[in-house]
């Protein structure tokens, strides 16, 4: 059952429509107007947080453990004498963002509830702990609740004498021209990435600040849904999408985005997608782009290669060099199907990062 | 004000979160992603587990102690605007003092919302819980100007919250999740801000409670 964006043999939006309702109607799972009901394995809805948590570093304790109050952290801090790369979001989203702990990439993450923030007392114990001597630098999404956490978290550090310094993650389009309001999306990861590096090779605060920066301004996503999630905890899907619908600009919560048309194939949808971030990055042929597309949840490894395949040729079509990609499932939504397309302007110095060695759980590059 | 009416305007304020957890939930489906009454259920309960009010006790302290649980319950931007509230409302009343007149809580409820809005952009009329809040206390601020009981300024600042969250439904959320909704929040009455109006009610009836001796939340 659900619909999926798939590239129909003569790639009309007519197809794509077609196969989507063949695919609903044999079992009749999924009428017009049904409520959707909630399908997961879980025990009790107020333990969600603190069993997965346990089962992701049980299942993982080569590389991270659980510290202080709830925190993920490498299982093997790094040496003294070197930046702390330190985030927070809410749960329900995994592997993101605990995933991204491991050498060459976080030190600790501060889970929060389903789609909540962490409260800041315990982000700043993360502060505290993942201080080597030289500063930590906190990395944030575009989210109120995560701002409004980090913000008092800088007050409290502030307090205390721990150097810390924020990047807010601003990479969704759908989000207009004022980029406050553009929430964080997969661009995190790059900004991960490049950061965690820095911090490895031993740069200083301002060098892990300066290249987290330009890493997340030179970094767009584009989200789009074509089924909807419940909410683990309350069992309730979180908005409404019709069989036949998709939306573009959708966020990572389910928060309606700007665009809500018939289903489309997968190229149109790739073709819509893309030129919407190229414009926006203003990018230009010649350049050099990282290319990641992150499934919602539900959405298949199929579709994401089909969608792959066809911005690979849009980008060689219009000279503009692919050099560096990523497909697969970095953040998700819980059962959302649909995915996020995200595109990074690439300089020498921040190829050179993406490069770098890195070893966590759900991203290792050797 | 006493420690013991303010341990007793708590309850009343999580009673009200509780029997009305699932609205809060339902509100928020239509501006956010529908978990908000959960998210005020884990609050509360955290407040009433984690402070303990010795009897006597300076209302700094119970501020202090109920500011950072609701700081760090978790409670993503609810915690983090109630929670600062609250720690504003500790630091700006009495050292010693186990009791509070209606000047004094006036003085500390600006002081909570000052320590609000340091952290956040969010203006009153852009939907959120700032739309009850503020006239709240603005209406609190002027029944303790003119005179009146604590009892009376509880009171019109529960009304005036409860006006602010009906409110709400006109208006299209310029912050917070529901920012992204736009247009489709009209129509919508703001999960948070009818929070603070269950919250102020709670605070009311809590304090004619303590008052008459009796625990009566009616509602």
């Amino acid at each position: 059952m659900g619909a999926k964006v798939i590239d129909g043999q003569g790639g009309s939006s007519q197809t794509g429509r077609a196969i989507a309702a063949v695919r609903e109607s044999p079992r009749g799972e999924l009428n017009a107007g049904d409520a959707m009901k909630m399908k997961k394995f879980i025990n009790r809805p107020e333990k969600l947080v603190a069993e997965l948590l346990e089962g992701f570093v049980l299942s993982q304790p080569a590389r991270v453990s659980l510290v202080g109050d709830r925190l993920i952290a490498r299982a093997r801090p790094k040496p003294a004498g070197r930046v702390a790369i330190v985030t927070l979001g809410g749960s329900g989203h995994e592997p993101g963002l605990s995933g991204f702990v491991g050498e060459g990439l976080l030190d600790i993450s501060v889970p929060g509830e389903i789609f909540a923030a962490p409260g800041a007392p315990r982000c700043l114990q993360a502060l505290r702990l993942a201080d080597r001597g030289c500063g930590v630098l906190l990395i944030v999404l575009n989210h109120a609740g995560d701002v409004l956490q980090a913000r008092i978290t800088l007050d409290l550090a502030e307090r205390e004498s721990l150097r810390v310094r924020p990047v807010i993650t601003r990479d969704d389009i759908s989000g207009g021209a004022d980029r406050n309001a553009r929430r964080g999306l997969v661009g995190f990861l790059p900004v991960y990435k490049v950061a965690g590096a820095a911090a490895e090779q031993g740069r200083s605060l301002e060098v892990c600040l300066d290249v987290a920066q330009r890493m997340e301004s030179n970094t767009r996503t584009l989200a789009v849904a074509v089924r909807a999630a419940t909410h683990p905890a309350t069992g309730e899907a979180i908005f409404e999408l019709g069989d036949e619908e998709m939306e573009i600009g959708m966020g990572q919560h389910g928060e309606p985005g700007i665009g809500r048309m018939a289903l489309k194939t997968a190229d149109e949808t790739a073709d819509l997608m893309l030129e919407a971030l190229l414009a926006d990055l203003d990018v230009r042929p010649g350049e050099e782009l990282l290319v990641i597309l992150n499934g919602a949840g539900a959405t298949t490894l199929m579709e994401l290669f089909i969608i792959f395949r066809r911005v690979h040729r849009l980008l060689a079509d219009k000279g503009i060099r692919l050099i560096r990609s990523a497909v697969g499932e970095f953040v998700t939504t819980q059962e959302q199907a649909g995915f996020q397309l995200m595109i990074s302007r690439m300089d020498p110095e921040l190829t050179a990062l993406w490069d770098a060695p890195c070893d966590a759980p759900y991203f290792t590059v050797r | 004000m006493t420690s013991e009416a303010l341990t007793r305007m708590a309850r009343c304020a999580a009673e009200q979160i509780r029997n009305h957890h699932a609205l809060l939930s339902q509100l928020d489906s239509a501006c956010g992603d529908g978990d908000h009454g959960t998210t005020m259920m884990r609050l509360i309960e955290r407040v009433a587990s984690g402070v303990q009010v010795a009897p006597g006790a300076p209302l700094r302290t119970v501020f202090k102690d109920a500011g950072w649980q609701l700081l760090g319950g978790d409670g993503g931007a609810s915690g983090a605007l109630l929670g600062a509230f609250v720690l504003g409302m500790a630091a700006d009343s009495p050292q010693a003092g186990s009791e509070m007149g209606s000047r004094e809580v006036d003085s500390a409820l600006a002081a909570g919302l000052r320590n609000c809005r340091r952290y956040t952009e969010a203006a009153p009329g852009d939907k959120t819980l700032l739309d009850a809040l503020v006239p709240a206390l603005a209406a609190f601020s002027s029944a303790a100007g003119r005179g009146a009981s604590l009892a009376d300024a509880l009171r019109e600042a529960a009304l005036a919250a409860q006006g602010g969250a009906e409110a709400t439904r006109h208006m299209t959320a310029r912050a917070g999740r529901g920012r992204s909704l736009g247009d489709a929040t009209l129509g919508h009455q703001d999960p948070g801000a009818t929070s603070i109006a269950l919250l102020f009610n709670g605070f009311y009836q809590g304090f004619i409670g303590s008052e008459r001796g009796t625990d009566h939340a009616g509602y």
